[in-house]
């Protein structure tokens, strides 16, 4: 990543910055563990195929044996350990006068408004890990061909359903 | 037609002998046994494997079994199928085995499509489609395949003249207005139709060297077949034909007329495949004003007669060629909620016209192009890039070609060149501009594309900022818009940050006025 100072007077990497230079709201710190423990459901069974890969073909062929293993491990760890929480702080909200935006990512940074009236139907959804943790993810769709669904996850349970609630009402108003 | 249906009813429930339900038409079945042709082709697998097993005899039996129980099947679902239109939905009952149940309220149906084949238009029949506007599968829009044609156009009359005051809340106010004092006036006026003379001129800017792959594979298969030894497209044979009257030693020296024949011939079959699908595509275009909605029949063998309610349209797109924009030639297409038949997702309402023609049609809908004196604001050129990088690659792999002593890579560089200097030259196409509630974004050189979106057509908006963009304090606007389109996602790339954050408030303002 390159240094961007000069458009951000605070540390781009530093919590919140981000979020707080654009007036937007951080999602949960807890979400954070979310991302953790998806990537390593995900970095853990990869790792694993590397290693066996290492062990039957790497091995046989007389390649440096090792290598691809450690490779596999380090960048997992890596990916579990260091990522999910600056992931998570990047992703930001706001619930602003009849209208809810949501920004994601940093490298490639997406910033999404949806006004509730153009909003079709709302969907508040939990996994099993966001359970744990006790968060949801609320998912708002549009009839838009691109952006036919806005998802914003790591809120509060309760949040979450304020704002649906919140949004719901707002759709009545609009259509009564 | 009722007969058959009471004796084919008495073993379903008895509500059934209810004589509103009506079937499709009889001549669906000889619909039918004319596509039974193209499918028995899928049998023809297992026929050789019987006749590769020596078993010859059972040949013509089993193609006669399978062509019979085809006919059987497709009877019964015939026989099986029954709808009824109601004071305000309609009902179609579907299934041989597993039965389907449907009611479609008219107050949902966007909009009535009528269709017709070749054979179908022979038999007076025609297939009608509903759109609901439902999301998913397109197979599973509710169809009559296929009922008499009159009656298709009955339907849909009673359908339309049911959707009276329904009016959809997506939709430009702009557009509502003008339409509804259009509508007021009252009756169906043409508005733009294709002359054969404009076909043929249209043809032959359709220029397309897409049917060559086809012609090829029909000259592979039929070259044996051909009387004659000799394949006008084919360059070989020119060879073949100088040799013949003794002037190997002339051609030899004049390559150049081998060459010319085969131009000649690529020439002849690009400008005859662009007449001949324009023609099949747009025989007796008429694209009239109905008092609620623009209709478009249009179709040499296959007749489609659409209607797109003007409520409905969500944005207009322009496009052009860089030659044809040169003789003043564009084509006008509507996105819009319901999408245009199966393949195509926007209308094309003018294919191919003057902008003089193209202006009375944009005002149907409430729209206008920018005035000439109206200025456009660029994107920055870093969009560009993207094309830069590819040349980049193609250079890459070039000179790595070369340097193996390859000079095909010669070739990969002079396109390195192209794609970048194309890519260069594109961005400065890339532009957008405000006129009252709607955005005008323009982009293209080779293919001019301008895109007229309506403030109030606008769902959602994102603002995406990438690495190289953050560098320049430049943002992309997407736009989330109702209906696809062919051509692409609606967008405004690389402008400055602070004007996009504006433009976007503005456009998301709009919308919430009552």
């Amino acid at each position: 990543m390159t240094e961007t100072a000069a458009a951000h007077p605070v540390d781009p990497f530093a919590a919140q910055a981000l979020n707080a230079a654009e007036g937007l709201d951080p999602v949960d710190p807890a979400y954070s563990h979310v991302l953790r423990i998806k990537t390593l459901f995900n970095a853990v069974p990869i790792a694993i195929a590397a290693t066996v890969l290492d062990l039957m073909v790497v091995r046989e062929v007389g390649g440096p044996y090792g290598l691809l293993t450690g490779l596999a491990w380090l960048l997992g760890a890596i990916a579990v350990v260091a990522f999910p929480a600056r992931r998570a702080q990047r992703w930001g909200f706001k619930i602003g006068e009849g209208q809810l935006r949501v920004a994601r990512g940093w490298l490639f940074r997406t910033d999404t408004i949806v006004p509730f009236v153009r909003v079709q139907h709302i969907d508040v959804g939990q996994g099993p890990v966001e359970r744990w943790f006790g968060l949801s993810h609320l998912i708002v769709h549009t009839s838009g061909t691109h952006n036919s669904t806005v998802t914003l996850p790591g809120l509060r349970s309760d949040l979450a359903a304020a704002m649906r609630e919140t949004i719901r009402r707002h759709i009545q108003t609009d259509f009564a | 037609m009722s007969d058959g249906s009471a004796a084919l009813s008495s073993d379903a429930a008895p509500a059934d002998t209810d004589a509103d339900w009506q079937r499709l038409h009889p001549a669906t079945l000889a619909l039918s046994i004319v596509r039974l042709g193209p499918r028995t082709v899928n049998f023809l697998p297992a026929l050789a494997a019987i006749g590769i097993a020596g078993k010859w005899v059972y040949v013509l039996p089993a193609l006669g079994v399978f062509l019979l129980l085809s006919l059987a099947a497709a009877w019964l679902a015939w026989a099986r199928f029954r709808f009824h239109v109601g004071a305000d939905e309609i009902a179609i009952e579907s299934g041989i085995f597993a039965r389907q149940h449907r009611t479609i309220p008219f107050d949902r149906i966007q909009d009535v499509s009528i269709e017709q084949g070749l054979i179908a238009r022979a038999l007076g029949i025609a297939k009608v489609g509903f759109e609901t506007g439902a999301g998913g599968d397109k197979k599973d829009e509710a169809r009559l395949d296929s009922i008499g044609l009159d009656a298709a156009q009955a339907l849909r009359r009673t359908i339309r003249a049911h959707r009276g005051g329904a009016v959809p809340a997506a939709v430009a106010p702009v557009a509502g207005e003008a339409a509804d004092a259009a509508g007021a006036a009252g009756e169906d006026r043409l508005l733009f139709a294709m002359t054969p003379q404009r076909l043929l001129v249209a043809g032959l800017f359709n220029f397309s060297l897409a049917a060559l792959a086809v012609v090829g594979a029909a000259m592979q298969l039929f070259d044996n077949l051909l009387p004659f030894d000799f394949n006008i497209f084919n360059p070989v044979d020119w060879f073949d034909l100088a040799e013949r009257y003794g002037l190997e030693q002339w051609v030899t020296a004049h390559r150049w007329i081998a060459g010319v024949g085969a131009l000649i011939s690529l020439l002849f079959i690009g400008f005859a495949s662009g007449v001949l699908m324009m023609v099949l595509a747009n025989w007796g275009f008429r694209l009239a004003r109905e008092p609620r909605a623009l209709r478009r029949t249009r179709g040499l063998t296959t007749r489609t007669d659409v209607a797109l309610p003007v409520r409905r349209v969500q944005a207009a797109i322009l496009v052009t060629g860089w030659l044809r924009q040169r003789f003043g030639w564009h084509e006008l297409r509507l996105q819009s909620l319901a999408s245009d038949g199966e393949t195509e997702k926007d209308h094309q309402v003018v294919p191919f016209g003057r902008l003089a023609e193209i202006d009375p049609v944009l005002a149907e809908i409430g729209m206008a192009r920018p005035p000439a004196e109206q200025p456009w604001q660029h994107s920055h050129r870093i969009v560009a890039l993207g094309g830069f990088v590819g040349a980049g690659i193609a250079a890459l792999a070039g000179a790595g070609t070369i340097a193996f002593g390859q000079p095909l890579g010669w070739i990969a560089l002079g396109a390195a060149l192209l794609i970048a200097a194309g890519a260069w030259i594109s961005a400065h196409f890339h532009g957008w501009t405000e006129i009252g509630e709607m955005v005008a974004i323009r982009s293209g050189w080779l293919k001019p594309k301008t895109t007229l979106l309506p403030f109030a057509s606008v769902q959602s908006a994102d603002l995406s900022v990438d690495f190289i963009l953050r560098r320049f304090g430049m943002a992309t606007l997407v736009f989330g818009v109702p209906g696809g389109s062919a051509l692409g996602s609606h967008e405004i790339p690389a402008i400055p940050r602070a004007v996009a954050e504006a433009l976007r408030a503005r456009i998301l303002a709009a919308r919430t006025r009552p």
